[in-house]
């Protein structure tokens, strides 16, 4: 009986695993996959490092026959630019490559420093890009945070040409953004940071290694003497399921000086008031919302610190 | 109950080229496949391990254009035209390599079975960081899950490495260390 048990799991293990299947496209260069985007429509996802996708086809959350490989494309759309006064990433860009080049040795983008280097796995850093990143939507996305808090603009490149959205408005739900399945994202590009100005990006979890974080806070902030001339907040989430900014905190934090108790007021009077955390098994929204406050306060002061030493 | 998809078509091979541990090799793979499936099943490279098939353990490691990546997560069709490094190509024949003689000098084996990838990320950031600091070594393993708990040994056994690589000892004899 025991046996024969053992020879049904064994059949059924092995069925799974041959039903993986699925075709894939390897367009020669951007034009020939986005000519296979608009023959095929919906029933063909582009995949860009796989690091999301491939996993959640086999927990079987996804479903697909044909995939766009995007991989050759790496040739013209991995880079990081300073073109007319902004910041350009090639949306293959992946994470390792965003952290070799260096950008983050001006301190105006040493958020890039804290999203890259703290990004999943070194090896999961090899393959995942910045594009996909963004284009996953999912809440824990640091690098689309990072780039939230730069106010990016998303490029989408269709057949019948280009268009920019503001990342702000590109989530729509989670795993679901602006793109139209006929359209890929080709770059993230942001207006270049004045000289007093810094990023931070914190995450807090158990580990260091492989961490998700309970919460994530990236701050933008851009002081003269002291005064608060620009700021950008942006959590994993604010409410909806995909990393949103703090419009009300960032209002009252504009035109002050960055004091203790002005921090202390935002982070846990006006933030708390906008903000809506969920429960789940990783943490209870109880202490999401009392982690959010004390990140961000070490995320304004961490920014703050990074203006003025100069680093 | 496992779920199962069944699939009755099946799709053409797709013939790529690849050079393994320094050797061009032409496989037929199908696109479905991943890197992990054509190094082991067609190429016998048993060294990379499955964990757990989603780029969590890290003991699929291969070391693919300088880089090293989640085999498990890479489409084959994807290695068309790469160089790849696997635990077979780190020694010559009847040689092993510093990291796999500081290892066993520290005796951090138990099971083993994280090891390939452990071995090639500590390659890895020895290639790159020829002296690495505590900090440093903790910070390339973090992704690599011992499930024997072996953690502190690697931390000791890269140091070691990374001395005996300096000191120009690259290989070992396999019949010295293996007694």
């Amino acid at each position: 009986m025991a046996l024969i048990n053992i020879l049904k799991i064994s059949t059924v293990y092995s069925r799974v695993s041959l039903t993986f299947r699925f075709n894939v496209y390897i367009p020669k260069d951007l034009n020939d996959a986005l000519r296979a985007l608009k023959v095929e429509g919906e029933g063909l996802l582009p995949i860009a490092g796989g690091t999301d996708l491939l996993v959640l086809y086999r927990q079987g959350l996804v479903k697909f026959n044909k995939l766009l490989d995007l991989w050759p494309l790496r040739n013209s759309l991995s880079y990081v630019r300073f073109e007319g006064g902004y910041v350009k990433i090639g949306a293959l860009t992946t994470v390792s490559e965003l952290l070799d080049s260096r950008i983050y040795m001006d301190k105006r983008f040493l958020g890039f420093k804290d999203a890259c280097s703290g990004f999943a796995s070194p090896f999961i850093r090899s393959i995942a890009t910045v594009g996909g990143n963004v284009g996953a939507a999912h809440p824990l996305s640091d690098i689309a945070i990072l780039l939230l808090a730069y106010d990016a603009n998303v490029k989408l490149a269709s057949l019948d040409g280009e268009r920019l959205v503001p990342l702000r408005e590109f989530f729509i739900d989670k795993r679901k953004t602006l793109r139209k399945p006929d359209e890929l994202i080709v770059e993230l590009s942001f207006k270049e940071p004045p000289t007093n100005s810094s990023t931070s990006l914190i995450k807090l979890d158990r580990r260091v290694g492989h961490s998700m974080g309970y919460v994530i806070v990236s701050t933008y902030l851009e002081l003269i003497d002291d005064i608060v001339k620009d700021v950008r907040i942006v959590f994993d989430s604010m409410g909806k399921p995909y990393p949103e900014r703090a419009y009300k905190t960032e209002e009252y934090l504009r035109g002050k000086t960055l004091s203790e108790d002005v921090v202390k007021e935002a982070s846990e009077s006006i933030l708390p008031n906008e903000m809506r955390r969920i429960t789940d098994y990783r943490s209870s929204a109880e202490y999401r919302v009392e982690l959010s406050k004390v990140l961000l306060k070490r995320a304004l002061f961490k920014t703050k610190e990074r203006i003025l030493g100069g680093a | 109950m496992l779920e199962v998809r069944r699939s009755d078509v099946e799709y053409p091979d797709v013939e790529i080229v690849m050079k393994i541990n320094g050797e061009l090799k032409k496989v037929k793979v199908k696109p479905y496949e991943r890197l992990i499936d054509v190094l082991r099943n067609k190429l016998g490279l048993t060294s990379v391990k499955e964990g757990c098939g989603r780029g969590e353990c890290g003991a699929c490691v291969v070391i693919m254009d300088n880089r090293p990546v989640p085999s498990c997560l890479v489409l084959a069709v994807r290695a068309n035209g790469k160089s790849i490094l696997t635990l077979e190509g780190l020694a010559p024949e009847g040689k092993i390599h510093a990291i796999q003689k500081a290892l066993i000098d520290v005796h951090a084996l138990q099971c083993g079975f994280c090891f390939p990838g452990v071995i090639m990320m500590s390659k890895h950031l020895l290639d790159n960081n020829p002296d690495p600091s505590e900090e440093e070594i903790r910070e390339a393993l973090d992704g690599n899950l011992c499930r024997c708990g072996s953690y502190l040994r690697f931390v000791k056994a890269v140091k070691l490495a990374s001395k005996y690589l300096r000191e120009g000892k690259t290989y070992f004899d396999e019949s010295e260390v293996l007694r």
